[in-house]
């Protein structure tokens, strides 16, 4: 139905999770959501067909997306609980050995013509991770700052490792269809998991078992809509999830609601909420 | 507890929501002149720390804002906030976007005022509150003694029930949550009394158009209302103006006249209004009227009225609490008693007030042998056959547009003819221009019909459609048997005219015309002796 699906590999997953070709998977009758999202589930301009299904992570979008006069949606869980599900070995090493943390920075994003670029102050954040953590840390950067020379070459001259986990693709060409399966290979290694803003990277290491931090310049993207409320609404509204030592318990609690663990479904049933059983 | 959003006067703490609106959505912010009486009469003339939560009217806030040394307005939406502090400027007024679980922290308030209800002050990010939770958040910010104001709207309203939408389409964009499906929420006045606890001291029904009062009626004056007195007029024309708004499986006043017959007008009313603590005196009812408002109070048999700033009205006016005459009427018509209806037309008829005003029939009550007019009472200059043609007319109106029983034929009912018929009864015969100019004036008064015929309307409608195409139908049968009828006649007659010519074709050859033949041609003969003479010898010859 659209491009967006393919993003980060998430169709193939379900599609595999249903038992069925990962690598051609079939289409959805509508929208998947790709990230966690402050709003209905997409960015505020994004366009949808009439009649398409909105298959969100978790309760919060469909009633957000309610309230903008929106309907049919479905709520699954999110992707990454059923790869976990899919994957319960993968990365995974003794509780004990789990080390360092994995720091995102907030990244832009990407199209081709378009795009927003971040702006703000590497280096006052790079000394703020240094000020704050204990262990060694891997930074990760988005393709789009990746391979912002100037940026990634910042992260790397300040000590850190710094690694990509992929490209999400676009209109269906490019897409690293392990993006997710490296990511919670990392995660389950790592002791925390860090970024400047409250985003998804942070719910996924919460919930591969990661400690979570959000702190540092949460840096500008170019083009930010505001109109779900931006920063200052993130704060009030997920206020716990902020900080640099967040309460684990809380965390997890905060990451079930957010990733719909709640709403994880068996194969059979979210075969046929994508209408993926044969009809023949 | 706040954050400053962009405009800088509006503050903001958790669960605001936007993009969103209350203020021009399918339901007004709680507004509307009874409301605004209400507050006028009940809020004191000075408080420190008055609350208003919930999206209001405008006009509500500057009124409590002229009471309140300092006032907060709290409203779920941002954009609504922004145009709120734009139109309410005043340095001692503070309007907080967010949700009504996000507002913490803050001293609590002398007066409360969540006359919109408590199904508008969450966000689609707040927790799932059901409705003794929000209850519970708005009384937390109410002083010990603060007088408090919310109002709830009911799941078993007549206009829910005759409510033709399905139930999933109801609420617009507002239910995110099912907030309409709380098994939590009180749902009858007694159990909005029990909810609210010992402090309520007042509790009214409420009708609104859409949102914006039109009606508030004494909960326990609405429970004793009874069929066509003016109590339950207060519950009609309120729940008129609530249909209005409502697409509809049936005419809600077949409802309200049961309601009131069972005594459960403030069960079914669209909302309650309850008062906690004590204010100012208020009144039984307050009611929209034209531009102003309608002041009543009931004491054991009658009712007092007066309208709001309106000394014209009456000093002031007083009404029996007895049944309209259109109530009678509607009785008499439904029992076929065509004698007894037509005693109350020349009673109506010789009443010496009859060209005082328009006569709504269902607003004029007897009283011993006269009428007393009622609630509302619409100018009118006319002559008092006029006024009376009016009067039926719009009875007739209504007779019909509520499918009751009578015993007129519709081809008196489809045209003037009753109306005449009842003027006549009334003592005025052979007043074309009164019945014409009555026409006129009850269009004037004519209620505001729906968007949409409700739905047993166009059943009905369909009902005498079938009716109307049987009887015509029938009407072709007869007009068929009679042709077939004039057919035989005509069969009948054709017959008997070749017997007739057969007769006569017989008649032609019989000796005896034969002989009348010859006869014939022999009183031609015009010399006998010389036909004699020819005669022999061709007799001879042979």
């Amino acid at each position: 139905m659209h491009h967006h699906n393919f993003y980060y590999g998430q169709q193939h997953i379900l599609a595999r999770y249903c038992g069925l070709d990962d690598e051609f998977p079939p289409r959805i009758p509508g929208y998947l959501q790709h990230g966690w999202n402050v709003g209905c589930g997409w960015n505020p301009v994004h366009e949808f067909f009439d009649g398409a299904w909105r298959y969100v992570w978790s309760d919060a979008p469909r009633r957000r997306g309610h309230s903008l006069g929106r309907r049919d949606y479905a709520v699954t869980g999110a992707p990454m609980l059923y790869l976990m599900d899919l994957e319960p070995d993968l990365g995974r090493v003794p509780e004990a050995s789990r080390a360092g943390t994995l720091w995102f920075l907030f990244h832009g994003w990407d199209a081709p013509g378009m795009g927003a670029k971040i702006h703000g102050d590497h280096a006052r954040l790079i000394s703020e991770i240094k000020e704050t953590e204990t262990e060694p840390v891997t930074i990760s950067l988005y393709y789009t700052e990746y391979e912002r020379a100037e940026v990634r070459r910042s992260y790397e001259e300040a000590g850190f490792e710094v690694i990509c986990f992929g490209k999400r693709g676009w209109n269906y060409e490019g897409t690293d269809r392990q993006f997710l399966y490296k990511q919670l290979k990392a995660f389950r290694k790592f002791k925390r998991v860090a970024s400047n803003r409250l985003a998804t990277a942070i719910f996924y290491g919460v919930a591969a078992g990661c400690e979570p931090a959000v702190y540092g310049d949460p840096m500008e993207l170019e083009g930010d809509n505001p109109l779900f409320g931006g920063q200052t609404r993130i704060a009030r509204l997920w206020g716990e999830m902020l900080g640099k030592d967040i309460d684990l318990a809380t965390a997890r609690a905060i990451t079930d609601d957010e990733l719909g663990r709640a709403w994880v479904m068996p194969p059979a049933e979210l075969r046929m909420l994508f209408d993926w059983n044969q009809r023949d | 507890m706040t954050d400053s959003v962009p405009t800088p006067s509006v503050q903001i703490v958790r669960g605001e929501i936007q993009p969103w609106t209350d203020y021009s959505g399918y339901r007004a912010p709680a507004g509307g002149e009874p409301l605004l009486a209400l507050l006028d009469d009940l809020v004191p003339a000075s408080s420190a720390r008055v609350l208003i939560a919930g999206p209001h009217a405008v006009a509500l806030v500057e009124l409590v804002a002229a009471r309140a040394a300092a006032l907060t307005v709290l409203v779920r939406s941002v954009s609504d906030a922004q145009d709120l502090r734009a139109a309410v400027p005043a340095g001692h007024i503070t309007v907080i976007t967010g949700a009504l679980d996000g507002l913490v922290d803050v001293p609590p308030f002398d007066v409360v005022i969540a006359a919109d209800g408590l199904d508008r002050v969450l966000g689609a990010d707040s927790p799932a509150l059901d409705w003794p939770a929000r209850w519970g958040e708005l009384r937390r910010l109410a002083a010990e003694d603060a007088l408090v104001l919310v109002a709830v709207e009911n799941e078993f309203a007549l206009t829910g029930l005759y409510d033709r939408r399905p139930v999933d389409a109801r609420h617009g964009d507002d239910e995110w949550r099912p907030l309409h499906d709380d098994p939590a929420r009180p749902t009858s006045p007694r159990q909005v009394a029990e909810a609210l606890g010992e402090r309520v001291t007042r509790l009214y029904a409420t009708f609104d158009a859409a949102g914006v009062s039109h009606t508030l009626l004494d909960a326990a004056a609405a429970g004793s209302a009874r069929p066509g007195r003016p109590g339950a007029r207060f519950a009609v024309t309120g729940l008129a103006a609530s249909a209005a708004h409502t697409p509809l499986l049936g005419p809600v006043a077949d409802g309200v006249d049961a309601a009131a017959r069972a005594g459960l007008l403030a069960a079914v009313a669209p909302g309650w209004l309850a008062v906690l603590g004590s204010g100012g005196a208020i009144h039984t009812a307050y009611a929209a009227v034209e531009s102003s408002v309608l002041l009543a109070d009931l004491d054991e048999s009658e009712w007092t009225l007066s309208v709001r700033g309106d000394s014209s009205f009456g000093t002031p006016a007083r009404l029996p609490d007895t049944e309209s005459v259109e109530t009678l009427f509607f009785r008499l018509a439904a029992a076929e008693d065509v004698p007894g209806f037509r005693a109350l037309a020349a009673r109506l008829g010789e009443w010496a007030g009859l060209g005082d005003g328009v006569i709504l029939l269902d607003d004029l009550y007897p009283e011993g042998g006269e009428f007393v007019r009622g609630l509302t009472r619409p100018a009118g200059d006319d002559a008092a056959a006029a006024l009376l043609a009016a009067a039926y007319h719009r009875l007739r109106d209504r007779l019909l547009r509520a499918h009751r029983r009578h015993p007129w034929p519709p081809w008196m009912t489809s045209t003037d003819d009753l109306v005449v018929t009842w003027l006549s009864m009334s003592g005025i015969s052979d007043n074309s221009g009164a019945v014409k100019r009555g026409r006129e004036i009850a269009d004037g008064l004519a209620e505001p019909a729906g968007d949409e015929p409700d739905l047993r309307t166009v059943l009905a409608d369909a009902a005498g459609d079938r009716q109307r195409a049987t009887e015509l139908a029938g009407k072709v049968f007869g007009l068929e048997r009679t042709m077939r009828f004039r057919d035989q006649s005509l069969r009948t007659r054709e017959q008997q005219i070749r017997t007739m010519r057969d007769e006569l074709r017989k008649l032609r050859n019989s000796p005896a015309m034969r002989l009348h033949q010859v006869t014939l041609k022999v009183a031609k003969v015009r010399h006998p002796r010389a036909f004699a003479r020819a005669l022999k010898r061709r007799i001879l010859k042979s």
